[in-house]
């Protein structure tokens, strides 16, 4: 059978990379000084955590410190999300090229991409002095760091929009404004939209572990029954936090494919 | 008087829906303890942190960062690829185009979904009890990480390939197997690749916090300093983070070009 090769080029493409890859993680792990019996003991390691957490620590004094805390972190990430969406939806008009002027579009997308360049923890540490301990901390560290992504994504839907009903208002006499409210905003309201739950199912992960530095939600209670090594509670904790992330991913995500996808209509 | 056609009544998720979002804003504001107020007046005490922020002590972070940010770079490297190895047979598992066992293509999906819902930090602190502490709990916490992305956006591609291929392999008398080998895997190469640089990008990001709860890396640093409120110290961290995070997402758009 004759078979053509590949070109040269991509066969020399592909080893190098082969050998890149691997020479990269070889070095990686002998820097981090990782042996082959580390890596064989870790899953008997695990198991012991694990079998430890079992059976879980269901008293009601357990219920009554976790659930609450649970609670917080949806409320963090929800009120995050809000003030994400609030803020950076006026923003990505200024960042869209197709309707801010060249320059206001530059800087303001500059502006989000620094604010994204922060990660959520190092935001919260900053806000730490002036909010104090406590989940009101962590609203803000989530809700600026959200404007930079929503911010970012939300101006690319509305760059990527169709031209043509604005032309359609522009040539029965609309103004620039009119264009703004009956041409871009319902084309781009139903995908910005659904970034907006997309980034509240972020923003619930992130609110969860955002407890770690004492800025509110489930990640202190983890980390203090993880320090405290009572396990069966920790796990407590962990599986009412994979509860409730999943159930709230679920209604997310409907909610999300009936804006995207709209109502099945049947005939 | 021009006759437009009426409009269709607003469905469920509008007239309950929005009240409903509305309410719960309100609500979650409370909870959270949202106060302007106060706010304002402990505005004063911000110059904690920001005087000795916008005071760095560049001298200090030079001589003290650069073995943990290597370290932070090792880190993400190795598990990027570790995980993204570990997710690609996984992906195929679990997706219906190429998993015909009905059962076994519900245990993945959900392994992979349970995988998923559990944060990066949380996985860290987990490994850093069950393995001590030290970068190997960093590895493997973004490990997981990156094979739960990795399996979501893998197996949703294998989804939706082309069955066209599968079809003629099928009809040539391959079993199952040489079938996903020669005609699903090579339509979601491209893609593969794609998404490795994308979750390499996530894992240099997510490495730099791991340290705050003992899973090495540059977060180390930037944990013991902040205890002692040395903003002075973490400001230039945190310049050099940003610039070695700009630095690798150029460089992966530069790959990205040369082999998409």
């Amino acid at each position: 059978m004759n078979i053509p090769k590949q070109p040269i080029s991509q066969r020399i493409l592909k080893y190098t990379l082969t050998t890149a890859i691997i020479f990269a993680s070889l070095w990686s792990a002998a820097g981090l000084e990782i042996t082959i019996e580390r890596i064989l003991d870790a899953p008997r390691q695990i198991g012991i955590l694990v079998g430890a957490m079992f059976p879980l620590d269901t008293s009601q004094e357990a219920i009554d410190r976790i659930i609450p805390k649970v609670f917080e972190s949806l409320f963090i990430a929800w009120a995050g999300t809000v003030i994400g969406a609030i803020f950076s939806f006026p923003v990505s008009f200024l960042a869209a090229q197709n309707v801010a002027v060249g320059a206001v579009s530059r800087i303001t997308k500059q502006i989000l991409n620094a604010i994204r360049a922060f990660p959520e923890l190092i935001l919260a540490f900053v806000f730490l002095p002036i909010t104090g301990l406590g989940a009101f901390t962590g609203t803000l560290a989530l809700g600026i760091h959200s404007i930079g992504t929503l911010g970012k994504l939300s101006s690319e839907v509305i760059e990527g929009i169709d031209e043509g009903p604005l032309e359609a208002i522009k040539s029965s006499g609309g103004s620039k404004i009119n264009e703004l409210i009956f041409g871009v905003i319902p084309q781009v309201m139903p995908t910005i939209t659904s970034y907006w739950l997309y980034r509240f199912e972020i923003n619930l992960r992130a609110s969860a572990v955002l407890g770690v530095i004492g800025a509110g939600g489930v990640g202190q209670e983890l980390i203090n029954q993880l320090r405290f090594r009572d396990f069966p509670r920790a796990g407590t904790v962990l599986i009412c936090t994979i509860v409730l992330v999943l159930i709230a991913d679920a209604i997310s995500a409907s909610i999300r494919n009936r804006i995207i996808q709209g109502k099945v209509v049947k005939s | 008087m021009i006759n437009l056609p009426k409009k269709p009544p607003p469905s469920y998720l509008v007239t309950i829906g929005i009240p409903f979002a509305m309410l719960f804003t309100v609500f979650s504001f409370q909870r959270v303890g949202f106060n302007l107020q106060d706010f304002r007046e402990n505005l004063a005490n911000r110059a904690i942190v920001t005087d000795p922020l916008f005071n760095p002590k560049w001298s200090w972070a030079w001589e003290n960062t650069a073995d943990a940010m290597i370290e932070t770079v090792q880190i993400a490297i190795l598990a990027s690829i570790v995980g993204c190895a570990l997710a690609l047979p996984l992906s195929f598992y679990a997706s219906r185009a190429t998993n015909l066992n009905k059962y076994s293509y519900f245990l993945y999906k959900s392994f992979l979904n349970l995988v998923r819902t559990i944060p990066d930090l949380f996985w860290a602190m987990l490994f850093t009890v069950a393995v001590g502490i030290g970068p190997f709990a960093g590895v493997l916490a973004l490990i997981m990480f990156s094979l739960a992305i990795m399996g979501k956006l893998l197996s949703e591609t294998i989804d939706s390939i082309d069955p066209g291929p599968m079809e003629a392999a099928k009809a040539t008398g391959s079993t199952h197997n040489q079938t996903v080998f020669t005609s699903a895997l090579p339509q979601v190469l491209p893609n593969f690749t794609a998404y490795f640089l994308y979750i390499f990008e996530l894992c240099i990001r997510a490495s730099v916090i791991l340290g705050l709860v003992g899973a090495g890396g540059v977060g180390r640093i930037i944990e013991t300093q902040r205890i002692f409120l040395r903003f002075d110290r973490i400001s230039p961290i945190i310049v050099i983070i940003l610039v070695v995070v700009i630095l690798i997402e150029q460089f992966s758009v530069w790959i990205r070009r040369k082999i998409l």
